[in-house]
């Protein structure tokens, strides 16, 4: 995949494999529903610490480019985050839908979306450019924010 | 008193007086207009509005506190927020009749500021969930406890509309016993009951420096405690 940093790719795969060793080690299902959940608030912690440098008046790169990386990693492992059985059907108070697993084709559609901002988004970052960083911010945003509507229950805050 | 009508004689036991100034209509109807569209931008993704509503209701709410010292004696909290002799004594109809809010509705005034202050204070550390769209305050607090702020936030909402509904529910039970509130809200005339001093109203031009002072309060605040 051309524009994907291999910083990012590595932690991806990092993040894959241990994943898939935590699958094979028997983590239940309602323990994959709780670790996506805190995959996606360190997803989330990420997005707000790059935003915060972006909004003050001297961002500081070097967290751009961590943060950026982060982002890039997390979209790239995003499908080991979500196996079959770690949905509602766990038991787990997961806010997943089961179409992310009943149209696999339409939810891995939907994650590519981020897969590509934040690959834009974390060259950008890497390379120091704080116009492009600061452009490519609001595509991964929405591609968060696409998938949630659509894969989510709605939380409502 | 001969040669005057019956409807002069009454207009002179009943002057027409200013009661509300224009800057406390201005923040009552501007609060009332914002508070419906904060929960349709809420609720319908427009962040960026939403957030601008609240900087925009945080400078109207500092400029009605400031204006709560410095203003018309209708706006001052000193001239309507009375203990509980006051209040009890005006539920059972034994209180002199006054000019502007009644020792019962001072109190609902000041607690849908405080419910409406609580909200906003909120807002500034809330955060969505996918941290892209944050409180200017946020900064100062994780992401965690910044979701949580979050929640607490749509709870909290709650609140200000049970507030909002009781001052709405006041307002109808008035009209219905035949005194209308809304109007006077609207033109700033009123009249006035027999033997009650009329208000003083404040100069025009302490407006400027009391706007002033609020739009700088919440600049400052909606850039992160930054100028």
């Amino acid at each position: 995949m051309p524009g994907i940093q291999p910083r990012a790719a590595a932690f991806g795969l990092i993040a894959a494999l241990l994943a898939g060793a935590a699958l094979g080690a028997g983590l239940s299902g309602a323990d994959a529903a709780k670790a996506r959940m805190a995959h996606m608030k360190a997803l989330g912690a990420a997005a707000k610490a790059l935003v915060e440098q972006m909004r003050s008046p001297a961002p500081d790169k070097a967290v751009v480019k961590i943060q950026a990386a982060r982002i890039a990693a997390a979209a790239q492992a995003i499908p080991t985050w979500f196996p079959v059985g770690s949905g509602r059907e766990s038991g787990a108070k997961t806010h997943a839908l089961p179409i992310v697993w009943s149209d696999p084709a339409d939810f891995t559609a939907a994650r590519n979306k981020l897969v590509a901002a934040a690959a834009t988004l974390d060259a950008a970052a890497q390379a120091g450019d704080l116009a492009a960083v600061h452009a490519a911010l609001h595509p991964v945003g929405a591609a968060c924010d696409g998938c949630h509507k659509k894969f989510k229950m709605a939380d409502k805050t | 008193m001969t040669g005057l009508s019956t409807d002069e004689a009454a207009e002179i036991r009943a002057p027409v007086v200013s009661v509300w100034d224009l800057p406390i209509r201005l923040v009552h109807w501007a609060i009332a207009a914002l508070i419906p569209f904060s929960w349709w931008t809420a609720h319908h993704d427009h962040l960026p509005w939403h957030r601008l509503s609240g900087y925009v209701l945080l400078g109207l709410l500092a400029f009605r506190l400031i204006w709560g010292f410095a203003g018309s004696s209708t706006a001052r909290f000193s001239r309507f927020l009375r203990g509980p002799v006051a209040i009890g004594a005006y539920l059972r109809g034994r209180l002199p009749a006054v000019v502007g809010h009644n020792p019962l509705g001072g109190w609902s005034v000041v607690a849908i500021f405080a419910a409406l202050a609580l909200q906003i204070g909120l807002g500034l550390f809330s955060i969505d969930e996918d941290g892209f769209e944050a409180g200017p305050l946020s900064k100062f607090i994780s992401f965690d406890a910044s979701r949580a702020v979050a929640r607490i936030h749509h709870l909290t909402f709650y609140v200000l509309l049970a507030l909002i509904a009781v001052h709405l529910a006041a307002v109808a039970l008035y009209a219905v016993r035949g005194r209308n509130l809304t109007g006077p809200m609207i033109t700033g005339r009123t009249r006035l009951a027999p033997g009650v001093p009329p208000p003083r109203m404040a100069g025009a031009w302490r407006i400027l420096p009391a706007a002033l002072a609020a739009a700088a309060l919440a600049w400052f605040v909606a850039h992160g405690l930054r100028f």
